[in-house]
């Protein structure tokens, strides 16, 4: 069988830090092929190799059958590679047309070739059965219609190896069909793909062969066939999964926080969502399900007073906080745990001591009675988080931005549960990080959670929202559409309230 | 290793004023003009005594300038209507305090109370403006300043207008006795040199106050993490909307000081001969020091040498455009520098935390 | 992404703000447009001064120029004429500096002139008042003079000028020459210095037929001092009173009259029925003509202030060791205020001009200068 890529014994140091260690990998044309791997085991540094953004310290690189030497992006994109990167790099503003031929030619001629374009593109596409509007504004896709632009994009420019990194955290489970069903399509006509995850039932589903990376080292290239789950994730983590174990303590019947008809329209009066009731019990996990979009973030967003509610109740410790302000919700003992670590719960740009201090800076552990800040306090406290949560960095005066995305959710989760709240809201607490910080975050929301603490978790990850939570509600269009007991639910059945199949 | 990174940021500046005495040097060569006798003679005129004093007399209010956008800076609001805030502040407090004598200390503390209130009102609007009607502070504060420039010119014709013999040009009344601040030459006994403003005492303090606000209180944090992420900001409970306003009078109040300096020590008066653009110089002064205290102060000082010692290339037959060019290069390098340095130590940050995550 | 973008692009509009502003105090692209022509207004027998015969060590002059700097075709290129005339006979070595928007500066460069052991600094302009105060007095072996206004030191020469004389003269002609008995007068900048001219003008109209209309205009309003130098303004001005049937307009609005004599240019060749300006300051005549050639038909004269001559006289008499402070007033009587002939369009009216003339030497006639 003829070879795509053949890596051939590559390694790169970053001073201090062996990225790539004496990696060697082989990757037939024609074939779907994966490469698993916790965050910083090494994959994005060989893939950034592959494409050019890095250059290797040692070992060679050929791409069919010839050795390449690749020192830019635009000559990956001349020999073949193309890559969709996990952040989109689309103009929201422009059609799907003109952010395919973004970059290619100038604007000011665009008039004149357009419908050259437009009847090429439409060749690529009907070769590889992609299906997309071409005339639609990329403000008005679905995140599943934007990945496919991206795919289409790197064709057009003529890839015949196509990386994905980390396609499929941004999809819903019929999104991710979808894309796989296209990547198939991809693969019967000849176009190699490279899929980088760290979700193994998707690896197992759609690859042939999968490489397993772990510390900068290659563990082994196994056919799909030959290899299960469990023995996927062992050579991933190089330990046994975690079992999660049994709860220990019942649900109380107190309710923390109770919603009642929540509602909010936008400016042209349409429901964000509405009708909204739910209560979170004392010791309970309360699970979230829902479709990116269907009103869950901002109720959730509505519960810290950030989305503002045209009427409804909200009652938390049986005191009514709807006309309160976020600081004073977050003061009376709601920790919130953003979807988007780095947008919304950091500043990169500053310390762990004053990350740590975000979103209570104002509390009197904190703050004196001149106004001045309690540096001492925070210190300490971002060292317990630290230690509590097994962050790994040099210190407590590293940026934020120094840390691996794993360290930094750790380190977000840890400030809001060391922080003894009654509720804990947790958006996406585990979204795109390393498998060894999910479990550690996992134990951690059980153990406070066993120990009475109330949480509304928002996931899509089903298999962590059944896994954690004690109760789960669906949200579809805005509304609450069903409650499910989290003992005797499939992943299956909760897709189909998700996306309106079953009610 | 806090220290590393200091020493590495302090590159920046140093690097940018390197290269852009190397281009003014260049360019004088293209005219025709020797660069090293020409920044020798600079040199030479820029630290006599008496430039020294006049150079600290100038770079008191660009100080201060820049320490009020500093403050809009600090949480990414733009407050670019620091120049009509401190003419306006200047102007009122000029006319009230000519209008009665008390001790000095007492005096000049009335007049320093005026000047911030009524700037930071006039600063207030655009906060205003920005937080109920969603208008861009850029748009709201250039416009201000004019509409400031208005108001001042029609004022200090009729209300504020003291009749004179020079034309009558439009002026306030003089400052009583007890509302001149003493100069601090006996100080440092130098008397035989022009006044030293006493309002370097103020600009210290301002500084010091400052730095104190934005580091060191809770207050100062919220700013700094609105003006990095404003996101994060407010799901961490800031009102940002509150904060606005709270930095919009804060920088206003800056801004009132600006004109003190000059009022105090020198004008006694309100004329119309007083310093204008002293707020979009502090905008300079601001971008040079990157918002820090101890930076903005060598940036006013550094600009405040570069204009005075560029006042003797006229005698020797060397325009003194150079100076204002060399300004511009500094500042366009400088910015330049500063984000090649700071992604530098982000990248260092980066390897310490996977040199740690490997061991 | 969007939002790094936004803030460089804001950061970018900030920085270009703060350029303008370093930059706008300096708009002298038009260097030496204007000192082409300095003999006209200068006296005749000046070259025939015993220059001092050239030593080591010259005397110095040192010319401070007010903001707007050279370039202006009016007040500060007008010092600079007589200045350089100055330098040139009597071997002077000359230097000229121009101040920064700031007052402060104004008596650092006068310092700045004294500590180089200049023999004549001059301030050109009524705002070096108080730094003239302030400096002279530390340099009493040195001479000093300031135009248009006077200062308390013994050894400062006060140049001031009659501007109502010679702007009588001015509305004399021009309601002598107006056929649609309408004329207008544009000022410069709204404040006392320019009423002198104004209240000149009205009066010497009137003198001549008190029901024609004379058109007021003023480019800017004090403390706005704008109103000196913006030739947009002044033809937008113009254009408006040629409009409202002007055919003569008086300028005191230094290089703002520039777009008077423009507009009258437009309104000319637009309509076919001729309109006209009167200068001031320099003999427009020739200055203006010279710059802008195709202007010079619609100069009907000038009133002219011989800055030059009196810092020439003042030059002259800092060489004979003669020169005394105090106010000095130049008016029609000293020759330092006239009305010029040049172009000859007011010839035909001249002895009906001399004879007001001689009323207002003689006294018989007081132009007023302030508004009543």
């Amino acid at each position: 069988m003829k070879s795509a890529i053949n890596i051939k014994n590559i390694t790169k140091t970053y001073p201090g830090v062996l990225a790539n260690s004496d990696v060697s990998i082989n990757v037939y044309s024609g074939h779907i092929h994966a490469i698993v791997g916790e965050n910083g085991a090494g994959k994005s540094t060989l893939m950034k190799m592959l494409y050019g953004m890095v250059k290797p310290d040692s070992g060679s690189i050929e791409i069919f059958e010839n050795k390449a030497n690749i020192s830019s992006p635009k000559e990956a994109i001349n020999l073949g590679i193309g890559m969709v990167h996990q952040h989109f790099m689309l103009a929201k503003n422009l059609t799907v047309l003109e952010n395919i031929i973004l970059g290619i030619d100038k604007p000011f001629l665009k008039n004149i070739k357009l419908a050259k374009y437009r009847s090429e593109i439409q060749k690529v596409m009907n070769l590889y059965s992609l299906n997309i509007d071409l005339d639609q504004y990329v403000d008005e896709l679905s995140v599943g219609e934007k990945q496919r632009v991206e795919i289409i994009k790197v064709l057009y420019r003529g890839a015949k190896i196509l990386i994905l990194d980390e396609p499929t955290a941004v999809l819903v489970p019929q999104e991710v069909d979808e894309l796989f069903k296209n990547l198939r399509d991809l693969k019967d006509n000849g176009v190699t793909v490279l899929f980088i995850s760290h979700k193994l039932d998707e690896v197992l589903e759609i690859a042939d062969e999968i490489s397993v990376m772990r510390s900068g080292q290659m563990i082994d290239t196994v056919l799909n066939s030959n290899v299960s789950k469990i023995q996927l994730a062992e050579m991933m983590i190089g330990k046994s999964l975690p079992v999660p174990p049994p709860r220990a303590t019942s649900t109380s019947e107190v309710a923390i926080l109770k919603v009642e008809n929540l509602k909010s329209q936008d400016e042209d009066g349409r429901n964000i969502f509405t009708d909204i009731s739910f209560e979170v019990n004392k010791s309970e996990i309360l699970g979230i399900a829902g479709v990116e979009g269907n009103g869950q973030k901002e109720v959730v967003e509505a519960i810290i007073g950030i989305q503002s509610i045209d009427s409804g109740k909200i009652t938390f410790m049986d005191q009514d906080i709807k006309n309160k302000g976020t600081r004073e919700r977050l003061e009376s003992g709601i920790s919130f745990i953003p979807e988007d670590r780095q947008l919304q719960a950091m500043i990169m740009d500053m310390n762990l001591t004053n990350n740590v201090i975000i979103g209570r800076q104002n509390i009197e552990k904190y703050k004196s009675n001149l106004g001045t800040m309690k540096t001492k306090n925070a210190v300490k406290e971002s060292e317990k988080v630290i230690s509590a949560f097994e962050v790994k960095t040099p210190g407590t005066s590293t940026l934020a931005t120094a840390l691996s995305g794993g360290n930094q959710q750790k380190f977000v989760v840890g400030r809001e549960l060391e922080d003894d709240p009654s509720l804990l809201i947790a958006s996406q607490p585990t979204r795109g990080i390393d498998i060894g910080a999910q479990a550690l975050i996992w134990e951690k929301l059980r153990k406070s959670r066993d120990e009475g603490l109330s949480v509304l978790l928002i996931s899509a990850d089903l298999e962590e929202l059944i896994g954690l939570s004690d109760r789960i509600i669906v949200f579809y269009q805005g509304k609450l559409v069903k409650e499910l007991d989290a003992k005797n639910v499939t992943p299956e059945d909760l897709g189909g309230y998700m996306t309106g199949l079953k009610k | 290793m806090k220290m590393r990174f200091r020493l590495v940021s302090l590159s920046a500046p140093i690097i940018a004023l390197t290269i852009s005495f190397g281009l003014s040097s260049l360019i004088l060569l293209i005219i025709g003009k020797d660069p090293y006798e020409t920044f020798k003679i600079m040199f030479e005129y820029g630290i006599r005594g008496k430039s020294i004093v006049s150079i600290i007399n100038r770079s008191i209010p660009l100080y201060i300038s820049a320490i009020a956008v500093a403050v809009g800076f600090k949480m990414g609001l733009f407050n670019i209507g620091v120049e009509g805030q401190y003419l306006m502040g200047s102007l009122i407090a000029a006319y009230i305090g000519a209008q009665f004598s008390v001790i000095t200390p007492l005096h000049i503390l009335f007049i320093i109370i005026v000047a911030v209130t009524t700037s930071s009102l006039w600063a207030a609007i655009a906060g205003y403006l920005k937080v109920e009607k969603g208008i861009h502070e850029v748009i709201s504060t250039i416009m201000l300043n004019y509409i400031g420039t208005g108001l001042i010119a029609y004022s200090l014709t009729t209300i504020f207008d003291e009749p004179n013999s020079n034309y009558d040009l439009p002026r306030t009344k003089e400052l009583p006795e007890s509302g001149k601040m003493p100069p601090l030459n006996t100080l440092f006994n130098i008397e035989d040199l022009q006044d030293l403003h006493g309002f370097l005492v103020v600009a210290v303090l301002v500084g010091i106050f400052y730095y104190w606000l934005v580091w060191k209180t809770t207050l100062g944090f919220d700013l700094r993490i609105t003006g990095s992420n404003p996101i994060a900001a407010k799901f961490s409970g800031i009102n940002p909307n509150k904060l606005v306003v709270i930095a919009m009078i804060t920088s206003g109040g800056f801004a009132g000081l600006v004109g003190l300096g000059p009022l105090l020590g020198y004008f006694h008066r309100y004329t119309i001969d007083f310093p204008t653009g002293l707020g979009f110089a502090g905008i300079g002064v601001a971008l040079l020091g990157r918002n820090h205290p101890f930076g903005m102060a060598v940036g006013a000082l550094l600009f405040a040498f570069l204009q005075r010692s560029a006042q003797i290339l006229d005698l020797n037959d060397v325009p003194k455009e150079i100076e204002q060019m060399m300004q511009a290069f500094i500042l366009l390098i400088v910015v330049v520098f500063y984000e090649v340095i700071r992604r530098f130590i982000v990248k260092q940050q980066i390897k310490d935390a996977s040199k740690r995550t490997d061991e | 992404m969007t939002r790094m973008k936004s803030k460089w692009l804001i950061l970018f509009m900030v920085f270009s703000l703060f350029l303008v502003a370093c930059g706008g105090g300096s708009d002298d692209a038009v260097e030496d447009v204007a000192v082409e022509e300095p003999a006209e207004t200068l006296d005749a027998p000046a070259t025939t001064a015993a220059p001092a015969e050239p030593e080591e060590d010259p005397m110095g002059i040192c010319l401070v120029l007010d903001i707007g700097g050279l370039g202006d075709l009016s007040f500060n290129d007008l010092a600079y004429a007589g200045y350089e005339k100055a330098v040139a006979d009597f071997g002077m070595k000359g230097t000229f500096l121009e101040p920064e928007g700031g007052g402060e500066n104004r008596g650092e460069l006068l310092e700045l002139c004294a500590e180089a052991g200049n023999d004549l600094i001059i301030g050109n302009g009524f705002l070096f008042d108080a730094s003239m105060n302030e400096v002279a007095p530390n340099y009493p072996d040195l001479n000093f003079a300031i135009t248009d206004g006077v200062a308390e030191p013994g050894n400062v020469r006060g140049m001031l000028f009659n501007h109502a004389e010679g702007s009588f003269l001015a509305g004399v002609a021009a309601a002598l020459k107006t056929k649609t008995n309408n004329v207008g007068f544009l000022g410069g900048v709204d404040f006392p210095l320019i009423h002198e001219f104004e209240q000149g003008f009205l009066a010497g109209v009137a003198a001549i037929n008190p029901d024609i209309v004379v058109q007021i205009g003023y480019a800017s309003v004090a403390p706005d001092f704008s109103g000196f130098n913006d030739t947009v303004k002044g033809k937008e001005i113009a254009l408006a009173q040629y409009e409202a049937g002007a055919d003569i307009i008086y300028h005191a609005a230094g290089g703002t009259g520039t777009g008077m004599f423009q507009a009258a240019k437009e309104v000319s060749e637009s309509t076919g029925s001729k309109v006209w300006g009167i200068g001031v300051d320099f003999d427009q005549y020739y200055q203006v003509g010279n710059a802008l050639p195709e202007l010079q038909e619609y100069i009907l004269s000038s009133m002219v202030k011989a800055v030059d001559v009196s810092i020439y006289n003042a030059a002259k008499q800092t060489m004979e060791g003669t020169f005394t402070g105090g106010a000095n007033v130049d008016n029609l009587a000293t020759g330092g205020i006239y009305l010029s002939y040049s172009g000859g369009y007011i010839d035909d009216i001249k002895d009906q001009i001399d004879s007001y003339k001689e009323k207002i030497m003689s006294g018989e006639i007081v132009p007023p200068s302030a508004r009543p």
